[in-house]
C-alpha cells in the first residue's frame, strides 16, 4: 500500500514538472519537505478549490455532519498562517487516500458524490458536470499504475502580474481620497507639502494624525452601523431595556424634574429634548464601543471581547446606575459623553428574573451582549436564537451560515419524514449543525424582547447542544457563555480576516469578492484569479492586523496603501473577455452616500446642502437600518433628479455669495470678478482659465493644466452661455431671485458671468469625480 | 445644438457593456424614434407577501388535518375552477377570499404545489425572485424584464422591499413616498416648481452639452470597467431623470393612507408616464410564528385589498389591460400548528397570476393532504404521481421569462435558469380567451 502511495505522489510530481506556474498559486519559491510540488499546485487548483472547499468542506470537518466519516478534510480558513501547509498536507492526503479506495470496480470517491454508498450528502456532483470530470481525472491520475507515461499536461495557464498595466492614484489625489473618505475634509496645505517632499511613505503617520480626528469617528461609527445596523431595532430606543429588569428606571425622562422651566411651553419642549437625547444615546452606545476601541488604539477583538459597555450620563439613568458613576464624567448634562462601565448582574422584579454572575457583574462580551444588538437581531419560539447565531458568524467571523444550505432539496419532504430533521436530515444537518449550538451559546437570551431570560423550560432538547465548531459549552461557563463564544472567536482567525472585510467595506462601500462557484463558466479562471489576488491581500492585511495587536487602524491604513485601493485606470484600453473580468471589480469608484455627498459639500463649499437628510437621504439610495439595510451602489433615474437639484441649489447658494466677498477671502472665484468676461483680454482668459484650474482640483480633485482640454471644456461651456445670453431679449441683470435674494448686497449680473460661473459649477456638480469617490 | 438623447445614452451603455434591449439589425432612424417614446407596456407588478404566507387561507384551502382552525373541509369555497378558504367571517379589514375571487377569479391562474425547496427566509427570498437558488448574482425577474424591455425608463425597475438583486443590469429605484415624485419630476426648478427654472433654457442646454461631451471623451480613453459603468450609469440616470417630468400629472391628489396602495400609486403613475417597467411591491409581517391565524387574517386581506386597489387604479388609468400581475411569498406555512398558536416554515406553496397574456379562471398543481407537493406533469399541466415533476421557483421563471418575451434576451441567457425543455412549463400561460 505505501508503495502506493508513493507511486501516486511521485506521478504527481513527475505531472508537474512541464506545468508552469498557475494565476492563483503562491508565488513564493517553494523547497524542501514541507513544501507542495506544482502537481500539489494542480490538485490546490482543480480539486481542492473547485471541488474540496466548494462542495466537501461543509460537512466533512470536525463539526460538520460528517466529522465522523473517514473523510475529514481541516478548514484553512480556522488555521493561522504558520498552519496553512500543514492543514493543505492533510486536506490532500485525505482526497489521495479517499481517492484509491474502491467499491467493486468502482472509485468509492466517485460514488459518493454522485450520492451513492449512501452518502449523506446525497448527490452534491451530477456525473455529466465539470466538477465530476475533476475528480474522475484525480481518481485516474492517482491510480494510474506507475509505469503509464505522463498525461498531457493541462494547458498552461499564465499571465501577467495582476495589476500590469493598471494606473494607479497619484499621491495627491490619494490623499484628497483619504482625508474625504474618512475625516469629511480636503486636505491641508501642510498634509500635501509633506506628502509632495516625502512621498507616499508619508501617508502612514499622516493618517495617524487624521484617525485622531472626531470627524473620522463620526464616519466609523456610521460605516460601522452600515454593517452592524444596531440603531434599527424596533419598538423605540427604551425597548432595549427590558421590563422585567429596568421597569423604574428606563423611562426616567418622563419624571425628570423640569419644574424650573416656568413657561409651560418651554418646559415640553425641554421635555422632548430630553427624551430624544436620551434615545439616541441609546441608539449610540454600541458604535460608541467601536469609537472607544479604535479611539485608543485598543486590541479590536474588544467588539466582542469587552467587558464593559459605553455609558453616557443619559443613559446611566436609564440602567439606575447613574449615583453610582457620576463621578466619573466630565459633564453630567451632556447626553453624548460615553464612558466605559460594566453593568451589576441583572436584577429582576422577582428572583427568578436575577441574573447569576459569581463576580456579580454582567458578563458583557463586547457588542455581543449588548441590548441594542439583541434587541436589533431578535428571537422567536421556533427561531430560538438562530438568528443571532447567524449574524454573528456574519459580523465577527465572516461566514455567510445561509449559504451553508443553499441547495435544491425537499425541504417539506424531510420536515415530514424525520422527527428532527435539523438533527437528523443531512440538508438540514449541513446548516444546523453549526448554527444551533450557537444559538444555544445564546439560550440565556430568549426573552422575546431580546435580552436577558432563560426559557422556562430549560434550553431545547431537539436542537444540537450549545457550543461553537464541535466544542460544547462547559455548564460552569453557562453563565457567561458569550464570554466563553467571544474568547473562541477572538482567537479563530477568522475573526482577524472578517475584520480586514469589513475594513474593505468601509472604505469601499461594498463587500469583498465571494469565490466563483460556476465551473463551467468560461471566465472561471478570470473570475477566479480576481478572487485569490484580492483574498491574498485580505491575508496579508489581516496578518498584519494580528501583528499589531488588532489595532484597527492597521486594516484602514494597510488597505489605503493597497493597490486594491489605489487602482485608478488602465494604461491602455484591453477587449480581452478575461482581463476584463479579471478586473472587474478593481477600483473604488464608489457612489457616495447621502451622509457623504454632505460632508463633502461642506468640505468644498463650507456648509452642507442640507437637504439629504431623511425621506430625500432614502431616495438617494440611504438606509433606515431597519426595512432598507443596503445602499444604493448605482444611481437609478430619481438618484439622477437628486443630483441635478443638488448641482443646481449648490451651485445657486454659492456662486454669488463667494463674488460679494473680498478676492482674497474667496473660496471659489478667487482671481475673476464679474466683470470679467471671456474673449476681452489675454490677461481676463489667463484668469477665468487658472479660476476653472482652481474649481476643478476644488470640487472634482483633477489637476488640469489651465491649456488643457478638460479647462477647454469649461471654458466653451462659460464662454457660450455668455454668448448666448448675448442673444436673449429682456434679460434680467441681475442673478435670479431664488439665487439672490438671501444677499442683500448682490450686485448686478450684466455681463451674466455669475450666472455663467454658476452654470459651471452645476456642470462640475453633477460629474462622475465629484459624485463618486 | 444637439442636446444629448437617449440614444446618446444607449450608445454609453453598449460601450459600457451594459447592453441594450433592441435589435441592432434595425434601422438606426426608427431604433432612435422608439428609444425617444415613453415605454408603453406591459406593465410588471410582483407583489410579495414577505415572510411566508399560509396558503392554506387562501388559494390552497386544505380543512383537514388539523391544517387549519378557522374553517373545516366543508366550508371550502369555489369560483369558477378556483377553491379558496373562507375568510369573509374573519377579517378585520382588507379584502376577503369571497370578494377577491368574485372580482378576479375569471382573470386568475393558481399554481399550488410549488416547490419552494428551501424554508428559510433569505434563500427562499432570492429564490423566488429570480429562479436561482445558489447564485447572489442573478437578477430578480422584475429587474431582468425591466433590463430587457425599458433600460432607458428612469425608473425601469422600481421596489419597495424584498429581493431586490439587479444582476447589476439596471438601477433599482426607492421612491418611497408620493410626493417625492414631484420633486423629482421637475428637478431643474427650484422646489420642483416649473415655473421657476435655476438656470434659463440656454445655459441649461449649454450643461447639458458640455456633460455629453465630456462622457464622449472619457469612453474614448482606457477605463477600468467599474469605473466605466459608474460613468454610464451615472450619465443615464441624469439624463433619463427628465423623463420623470411626465409622471406628475398621473400622481393622485389624495395619498392612499394603506401601504400597499400608496406604494401602487407610485408604481402606477409611473408605468402610465412610460418611465417604468416594473415594481416590486411587498407588504411584511407575515412570519406567523406565534398566533397564525389572527396575523393571517390581517395580512392575506391588506395584501389582496392592496392588489384590488392596483388593478382597479390601473383601470382607471387605462393600463390596466397592459398590466401582468404576479403574486408570491417565499414560503409557506406549516402544516400544524406550534406550541405558540404559530405555524413555522414551509417549503410547499403556491402562487398566482393575472393579467396580460394569462388565461385566468384556472388553476394547475396540487397539495396532498399533508400540504406536500404532487407531481406536476409539464406537458399536459396536470399532476402525475408517478411521472411528474417538483416545480420549482427556475420552471415559472422560465415561463415568465417566455411570457414576457426575453427568453432569448441577452440578458436572460446570461443568466441561465438550466430548465431542460422536457421541463418546461408547456402552454402554461394558455390562450386567454
Amino acid at each position: 500500500m505505501l508503495r502506493f502511495v508513493l507511486s501516486a505522489l511521485i506521478l504527481l510530481v513527475v505531472m508537474s514538472t512541464s506545468e508552469t506556474r498557475s494565476l492563483g498559486e503562491d508565488p513564493k519559491p517553494c523547497a524542501g519537505p514541507n513544501c507542495f510540488s506544482s502537481a500539489d499546485a494542480w490538485f490546490a487548483r482543480e480539486v481542492w478549490t473547485k471541488i474540496g472547499s466548494q462542495s466537501c468542506l461543509t460537512c466533512h470537518k470536525a463539526g460538520g455532519d460528517a466529522e465522523k466519516s473517514e473523510f475529514v478534510l481541516r478548514d484553512p480558513r480556522r488555521a493561522d498562517e504558520s498552519a496553512q501547509a500543514e492543514v493543505r498536507r492533510h486536506n490532500r492526503d485525505a482526497f489521495l487516500k479517499i481517492a484509491r479506495q474502491k467499491e467493486g470496480d468502482d472509485s468509492r470517491l466517485l460514488l459518493k458524490v454522485t450520492g451513492k454508498l449512501d452518502h449523506g450528502g446525497q448527490d452534491v456532483l451530477k456525473p455529466n458536470s465539470t466538477g465530476y470530470g475533476i475528480l474522475a481525472e484525480f481518481v485516474r491520475r492517482v491510480n494510474a499504475p506507475p509505469g503509464e507515461p505522463a498525461p498531457a499536461a493541462a494547458p498552461p495557464v499564465s499571465g501577467p502580474p495582476f495589476f500590469e498595466g493598471v494606473t494607479m492614484l497619484d499621491d495627491r489625489r490619494l490623499l484628497r481620497r483619504v482625508t474625504l473618505s474618512l475625516a469629511g475634509r480636503l486636505p491641508t496645505a501642510d498634509e500635501r507639502t509633506t506628502l509632495e517632499t516625502k512621498g507616499l511613505s508619508a501617508l502612514p503617520t499622516l493618517m495617524d494624525r487624521l484617525l485622531q480626528e472626531d470627524a473620522f469617528y463620526t464616519r466609523l461609527r456610521e460605516a460601522f452601523n452600515d454593517i452592524f445596523l444596531t440603531v434599527g431595532y424596533a419598538d423605540g430606543a427604551e425597548s432595549a431595556l427590558s421590563y422585567e429588569h429596568f421597569s423604574t428606571t428606563r423611562h426616567w425622562t418622563q419624571n425628570y424634574d423640569l419644574s424650573h422651566i416656568k413657561d409651560e411651553k418651554e418646559r415640553r419642549q425641554a421635555g422632548y429634548k430630553l427624551a430624544n437625547d436620551y434615545r439616541a444615546a441609546l441608539f449610540g452606545e454600541p458604535m460608541k464601543l467601536v469609537e472607544h476601541i479604535v479611539r485608543n488604539d485598543r486590541p479590536f477583538t474588544e467588539i466582542i471581547t469587552a467587558d464593559y459597555i459605553m455609558v453616557s450620563p443619559y443613559t446611566a439613568r436609564g440602567y439606575g446606575i447613574f449615583d453610582k458613576i457620576k463621578d466619573r464624567f466630565k459633564n453630567i448634562d451632556d447626553p453624548f459623553e460615553y464612558i466605559p462601565v460594566t453593568l451589576p448582574a441583572l436584577v429582576g422584579r422577582n428572583k427568578s428574573q436575577n441574573q447569576e454572575s459569581p463576580t456579580g457583574n454582567y458578563p458583557h462580551a463586547g457588542l455581543l451582549s449588548t441590548f441594542q444588538y439583541m434587541r436589533r437581531y431578535p428571537t422567536t419560539e421556533t427561531n430560538r436564537n438562530r438568528l443571532r447565531a447567524r449574524m454573528y458568524m456574519q459580523h465577527f467571523l465572516g461566514v455567510d451560515a445561509l449559504e451553508l444550505a443553499a441547495r435544491v432539496s425537499d425541504a417539506a419532504e424531510a420536515t415530514a419524514k424525520y422527527e428532527i430533521p435539523t438533527m437528523q436530515a443531512a440538508e438540514c444537518v449541513v446548516c444546523h449543525k453549526t448554527i444551533d449550538p450557537i444559538a444555544g451559546v445564546f439560550q440565556d437570551y430568549y426573552s422575546f424582547e431580546g435580552v436577558f431570560g432563560p426559557r422556562k423550560d430549560g434550553w431545547y432538547k431537539d436542537m444540537f447542544g450549545p457550543g461553537f465548531e464541535g466544542e460544547d459549552l462547559p455548564k460552569d461557563e453557562k453563565w457567561r457563555s458569550l464570554q466563553w463564544l467571544a474568547e473562541r472567536t477572538a482567537k479563530d482567525p477568522r475573526f482577524a480576516v472578517a475584520m480586514v472585510e469589513h475594513g474593505y467595506y468601509v472604505l469601499t462601500g461594498r463587500k469583498v469578492l465571494l469565490p466563483p462557484t460556476e465551473l463551467d463558466d468560461p471566465l472561471y479562471n478570470a473570475r477566479r484569479r480576481a478572487y485569490d489576488e484580492q483574498r491574498r491581500e485580505i491575508d496579508r492585511i489581516a496578518a498584519a492586523f494580528t501583528k499589531s495587536n488588532f489595532n484597527f487602524k492597521t486594516v484602514l491604513k494597510e488597505w489605503v496603501l493597497s493597490d486594491f485601493y489605489r487602482a485608478d485606470g488602465l494604461a491602455t484600453a484591453t477587449k480581452d473577455p478575461a482581463r476584463l473580468a479579471e478586473l472587474n471589480d478593481v477600483g473604488v469608484v464608489r457612489l457616495l452616500a447621502p451622509e457623504q455627498i454632505e460632508r463633502k459639500v461642506e468640505a468644498i463649499f463650507g456648509e452642507r446642502w442640507g437637504r439629504l437628510t431623511e425621506q430625500l437621504a432614502m431616495l438617494y439610495g440611504g438606509i433606515d437600518s431597519q426595512e432598507v439595510t443596503e445602499r444604493a451602489t448605482d444611481p437609478s433615474g430619481a438618484m439622477g433628479a437628486i443630483q441635478r437639484t443638488l448641482a443646481n441649489d449648490v451651485a445657486c447658494n454659492h456662486t454669488l455669495r463667494d463674488f460679494v466677498r473680498p478676492a482674497t477671502e474667496r473660496k471659489l472665484f478667487p482671481h475673476v470678478e464679474p466683470d470679467t468676461v471671456p474673449g476681452k483680454s489675454p490677461e481676463g482668459d489667463a484668469a477665468i482659465r487658472r479660476t476653472m484650474a482652481h474649481l476643478h482640483e476644488l470640487v472634482l480633485g483633477r489637476h488640469d493644466a489651465a491649456d488643457s482640454p478638460e479647462i477647454d471644456r469649461t471654458f466653451q461651456l462659460f464662454s457660450g452661455i455668455i454668448e448666448d445670453a448675448k442673444q436673449q431679449k429682456g434679460l434680467d441683470p441681475r442673478e435670479s431671485y431664488y439665487c439672490r435674494h438671501k444677499i442683500p448686497e448682490a450686485p448686478n449680473d450684466r455681463d451674466y458671468t455669475i450666472r455663467a460661473w454658476r452654470g459651471v459649477l452645476t456642470y462640475l456638480l453633477r460629474r462622475q469625480e465629484f459624485l463618486y469617490e | 445644438m444637439n442636446n444629448p438623447t437617449r440614444r446618446d445614452f444607449l450608445r454609453c451603455c453598449g460601450l459600457a457593456g451594459l447592453g441594450v434591449a433592441l435589435p441592432i439589425t434595425r434601422p438606426e432612424s426608427t431604433r432612435a424614434a422608439e428609444e425617444d417614446r415613453p415605454y408603453g407596456g406591459p406593465y410588471y407588478a410582483v407583489f410579495n407577501a414577505s415572510g411566508g404566507w399560509d396558503t392554506t387561507y387562501l388559494m390552497d384551502p386544505k380543512g383537514i388535518n388539523e391544517i387549519n382552525r378557522l374553517y373545516k373541509e366543508g366550508d371550502i369555497l369555489t369560483h369558477g375552477a378556483h377553491r379558496f378558504a373562507p375568510t369573509e367571517k374573519h377579517k378585520s379589514g382588507g379584502m376577503s377570499n369571497e370578494e377577491f375571487y368574485k372580482e378576479f377569479g375569471s382573470d386568475l391562474l393558481v399554481f399550488n404545489g410549488l416547490d419552494y425547496s428551501v424554508n428559510n427566509h433569505s434563500p427562499g427570498a432570492r429564490y423566488m425572485a429570480t429562479g436561482k437558488l445558489d447564485s447572489l448574482a442573478y437578477p430578480t425577474f422584475a429587474a431582468l424584464v425591466a433590463a430587457c424591455q425599458g433600460p432607458t425608463c428612469p425608473l425601469a425597475y422600481l421596489t419597495f422591499g424584498n429581493y431586490s438583486t439587479t444582476g447589476n443590469l439596471v438601477a433599482m429605484a426607492r421612491v418611497p413616498y408620493l410626493p417625492s415624485l414631484q420633486r423629482l419630476a421637475n428637478a431643474d426648478s427650484v422646489e420642483g416648481n416649473p415655473r421657476a427654472p435655476y438656470h434659463d433654457g440656454f445655459a441649461l442646454d449649454r450643461i447639458e452639452q458640455a456633460l455629453a461631451d465630456e462622457r464622449k471623451t472619457r469612453t474614448s480613453e482606457p477605463q477600468l470597467p467599474r469605473l466605466e459603468r459608474a460613468q454610464s450609469m451615472l450619465y443615464a440616470a441624469q439624463l433619463n431623470s427628465k423623463a420623470l417630468q411626465r409622471v406628475t400629472p398621473h400622481l393622485p391628489k389624495d395619498t392612499p393612507k394603506e401601504r400597499m396602495s400608496q406604494q401602487a400609486e407610485i408604481a402606477l403613475a409611473s408605468f402610465k408616464a412610460g418611465v417604468c417597467v416594473s415594481a416590486n411591491l411587498t407588504i411584511s409581517q407575515f412570519d406567523s410564528h406565534a398566533n397564525n391565524d389572527p396575523d393571517q387574517m390581517k395580512l392575506i386581506p391588506e395584501f389582496l385589498a392592496g392588489i384590488a386597489y392596483t388593478i382597479r387604479r390601473a383601470e382607471e388609468l387605462g393600463i390596466r389591460d397592459q398590466l401582468v400581475v404576479i403574486v408570491q411569498s417565499e414560503m409557506g406555512r406549516t402544516p400544524t400548528y406550534n406550541k405558540g398558536n404559530g405555524k413555522d416554515h414551509w417549503s410547499v406553496g403556491s402562487i398566482m397570476f393575472l393579467g396580460r397574456g394569462i388565461k385566468g379562471n384556472r388553476v394547475l398543481g396540487e397539495t396532498d393532504g399533508g400540504q406536500l407537493t404532487v407531481p406536476f406533469d409539464p406537458v399536459s399541466l396536470a399532476v402525475n404521481r408517478d411521472k411528474g415533476i417538483r416545480v420549482r421557483p427556475e420552471h415559472i421563471h422560465t415561463a415568465l421569462r417566455e411570457l414576457a418575451g426575453i427568453s432569448d434576451h441577452p440578458f436572460s441567457k446570461r443568466f441561465p435558469l438550466g430548465v431542460s425543455p422536457a421541463e418546461r412549463l408547456q402552454n402554461f400561460w394558455g390562450e386567454k380567451g
